[in-house]
């Protein structure tokens, strides 16, 4: 019989196992049953904490992503320059996931699961990205300090370079990058990614 | 609050962008002048709190009406 825990714990311990089914077999390969079995409790405990399974895989989620008070923080004590604002705020995602890559597991098993709710929280934390790189790039563009880039598609080139890297060094662990620290990996792919935009300071 | 010193228009702009441009316009105001924001990023209220306790800036004031977000902060 599982010994009594206090709620705050138990909640703890229910998002714990549940990370790991679900960054293992994804949202719809998982029930609530199962979480459950593997807890050593009813189903029954699990809905006191959580009112549905999507409450508590969105529950896993916020729990490992990094927070907007981080961003806050990044703006606030870096520089506000295009480049400042779009690293800082790069470093502080890409720390978080090298914290927990599951969160990049349930990502990739997201996109298979074609779970809307899911999907919705994965594309709206990489909106915080491409919505300030096209505003940005359309005010830069404005006062000629980019180049005629297409805002969309440098975005997006923005997103797999992005992703590569963590699944890179956090995924597969790949021998060949491993020389690389993952801050200094970033730095550099984000120093190409101005070059590649024709970046010029102010 | 009516008479502010500034009036920073973010509707249709999500995170960071509020933020970031809160931070710019507040860097050219001297201190205890007043900065309304409105914003309509759903996240705003969290961010402006917190943008607010982490520069030491004072949330005056925060509402919200239709969808639309209002904050004054004064710099400190």
């Amino acid at each position: 019989m599982a010994k009594r825990l206090k709620a705050a714990e138990r909640r703890a311990s229910i998002l714990a196992v549940a990370k790991v089914l679900f960054a293992d077999k994804g949202f719809h390969g998982v029930s609530v049953d199962d979480i459950a079995r593997r807890l050593g409790v009813s189903p029954a405990i699990l809905y006191q904490h959580f009112p549905s399974k999507e409450s508590l895989y969105e529950a896993v989620l916020s729990d490992i992503a990094c927070t907007r008070e981080n961003y806050v923080d990044a703006i606030v004590r870096g520089p506000s320059d295009f480049p400042g604002v779009l690293t800082g705020m790069t470093q502080v995602f890409v720390r978080s996931i090298a914290r927990d890559p599951d969160y990049l597991r349930m990502e990739m098993l997201a996109a298979l699961d074609n779970n809307p709710a899911a999907k919705q929280f994965f594309d709206h934390r990489w909106k915080s990205f491409t919505d300030f790189i096209e505003f940005s790039l359309d005010e830069l563009a404005r006062e000629q300090r980019v180049a005629q880039v297409n805002a969309k598609t440098a975005s997006l080139m923005f997103q797999g370079m992005i992703r590569e890297a963590l699944y890179a060094k956090c995924i597969y662990n790949a021998e060949h990058y491993r020389e690389f620290e993952l801050p200094t990996l970033i730095e550099r792919l984000m120093d190409l990614f101005l070059r590649a935009l024709g970046y010029q300071q102010e | 609050m009516e008479n502010v010193d500034f009036d920073l228009d973010t509707r249709g702009l999500n995170c960071p962008l509020p933020i970031l441009k809160a931070k710019k316009t507040i860097n050219a105001l001297t201190p205890g002048q007043t900065l309304r924001v409105t914003a309509t990023d759903p996240g705003a209220r969290k961010d402006f709190e917190a943008f607010c306790r982490q520069t030491g800036h004072e949330l005056v004031e925060s509402g919200e009406s239709a969808g639309e977000f209002t904050f004054v902060i004064r710099k400190h």
